[in-house]
């Protein structure tokens, strides 16, 4: 192997990464918010997939991904908060409402991906390229398409570091996360902070879903492997700790990238699981957890 | 200004208070006095809207606010201020600061709040970007308190504001409660302390194993023999 193709491969796993991070992030908080358990979130990652398809390719409208990304945004979160009023909401009052909360959204995940199947066929789908071409940077050419996906999933990251520290509501779901009975004393309406953070999350995997699937493809139950990849990502990296998320997914990005570069792709979630064993049973908390 | 009529109040599914009745005039300090345990707390919560099960009525200027929940409470001007404080602990004192405004009714004054409150606390206008966690006991008690004051409330329910402070710090605290009444602030107050709360109550009353058993004056109740046993030990 030559170095130039180890750089293609650091490109890759560099550009997945940052796509995991967002989406581990968005896991993270619902979980560090509201100790809900998302299992429909890879469903959520084709939703934002099916969503741009549908836009760009079914009804070809014009306006690239600027349109799709300004539709998808409030769509996603619509999408998001609607679901947790609906469904996870009613279930908080009762006693092992975490468990109840894990069934319905299973629920949720096996109607949607079977809604997807019924829509959309069986058949993968695809979304054109952000942007062709590529820049040449001595030996190794990086994909603009890459580059794009990068800088929107670290924009994306940032945009929510923004919303959580500079806004009322951001301020308003730390507050849950770090003591709920203080929020509630100084009338914070907890309900309607969940269910937003259920949005915020939507839209942090769905937006995912939109960029990855330009180059993986949608399948209807293409999720799976994303809630899996997600999961793995955040004990990894350590429940509630956004910080350590990010960093976990940079790892576990590059791990993937080179393990399925050089012993094939079927061996990349062997290699996930092998290393979060490994650091969980030195770290029970993961790299930065805050919880054991 | 409150009024609270034959309340009984459970927590889990222990039956705590059993038909208290008590009120507090316009602009007064109202001192509910009682042993650990009793009840004095839970009534706070349950004019706060912090308990799942009351039953009798509570009005607030009028209005039954039974069974309202503490968020509609908070925008009325009713706020609670927790015995441990319940401050957020990885933010800055600004951060809770401006948490304390999270109210519809008090966002608009959030400015002139912020200003008296620092006016008040001169030590929390010198710490705004120290996190909460890494503050003194004292420190966060008056923290707690400002936070209050933050929602813009005309009455406030303070639990225990003495506990765990050394003596010095106390009396600081209570200083800050009498200017907090002197600028027209209603309240009603929980403690142990007798000799602290003497010259700070307009009224006390006793609660004892849920019941009411003594109201009166402060001059009343620190003449009260039974009352000296009680809490002072005489």
């Amino acid at each position: 192997m030559y170095i130039e193709e180890y750089l293609d491969v650091f490109i890759s796993g560099l550009t997945n990464g940052s796509v995991y991070a967002l989406m581990a992030v968005g896991l993270t908080l619902v979980y560090g918010v509201s100790r809900a358990f998302n299992f429909a979130y890879g469903s959520f990652y084709s939703l934002g997939g099916y969503f741009a398809w549908v836009l760009m390719v079914y009804l070809g409208l014009s306006g690239g991904y600027l349109m799709v990304l300004l539709m998808a945004v409030p769509f996603l979160i619509g999408f998001g908060y609607v679901t947790e009023k609906v469904i996870v909401a009613p279930l908080r009052k009762r006693s092992d409402w975490e468990v109840k909360v894990m069934m319905i959204t299973l629920g949720l995940a096996l109607f949607l991906d079977n809604g997807y199947q019924v829509l959309f066929g069986p058949r993968m789908k695809s979304l054109p390229p952000i942007m062709t071409g590529a820049v040449e940077l001595g030996p190794i050419y990086i994909a603009n398409q890459d580059i794009m996906i990068f800088v929107l999933a670290i924009s994306g990251i940032l945009a929510f570091r923004w919303l959580l520290n500079n806004t009322r509501i951001g301020m308003a779901v730390r507050a849950v996360a770090q003591n709920p009975i203080g929020a509630k004393i100084v009338g914070i309406p907890k309900n309607r902070i969940f269910a937003a953070t259920f949005g915020i999350s939507t839209v942090m995997v769905g937006l995912g879903g939109i960029l990855l699937a330009q180059k993986y493809f949608i399948s209807p139950m293409g999720g799976w492997d994303i809630l899996v990849k997600s999961w793995v990502i955040t004990a990894f990296g350590g429940m509630g700790s956004i910080r350590g998320g990010l960093l976990a997914a940079f790892i576990l990005g590059m791990l993937e990238a080179y393990v399925g570069y050089v012993f094939g792709m079927t061996w990349v979630l062997f290699a996930l699981f092998g290393v979060l064993l490994a650091t969980l049973a030195i770290r029970p908390q993961g790299l930065m957890g805050k919880w054991g | 200004m409150l009024t609270i009529a034959d309340v009984n109040a459970y927590y889990d599914q222990f039956h705590v208070l059993h038909d208290v009745s008590c009120e507090v005039h316009e602009g007064e300090v109202v001192v509910m006095l009682g042993p650990n345990g009793h009840g004095k707390s839970t009534l706070l919560k349950a004019v706060c809207g912090l308990l799942d099960r009351v039953d009798g009525t509570i009005t607030y200027k009028g209005q039954d606010i039974t069974g309202w929940s503490t968020e509609q409470l908070v925008n009325q001007g009713v706020i609670y201020i927790a015995e441990n404080r319940e401050l957020f602990g990885d933010m800055t004192v600004m951060e809770n600061l401006k948490l304390g405004a999270y109210a519809k009714n008090a966002r608009k004054k959030e400015k002139r709040n912020l200003a008296r409150v620092f006016e008040l606390f001169p030590r929390l206008a010198a710490r705004k970007k120290q996190l909460a966690a890494t503050m003194s006991g004292g420190e966060a008690r008056m923290l707690a308190i400002a936070r209050g004051l933050m929602s813009n409330a005309d009455f406030l329910c303070i639990d225990e504001p003495s506990l765990g402070l050394q003596p010095n710090l106390r009396t600081e605290v209570f200083n800050i409660i009498k200017e907090i009444h002197r600028q027209g602030k209603s309240m009603l107050l929980v403690e142990q302390n007798i000799p602290q709360i003497a010259d700070l109550a307009d009224r006390v009353y006793v609660l004892e194993e849920g019941c009411i058993t003594f109201q009166g004056s402060a001059e009343e109740a620190a003449a009260d023999d039974r009352l000296k046993e009680i809490f002072l030990g005489m």
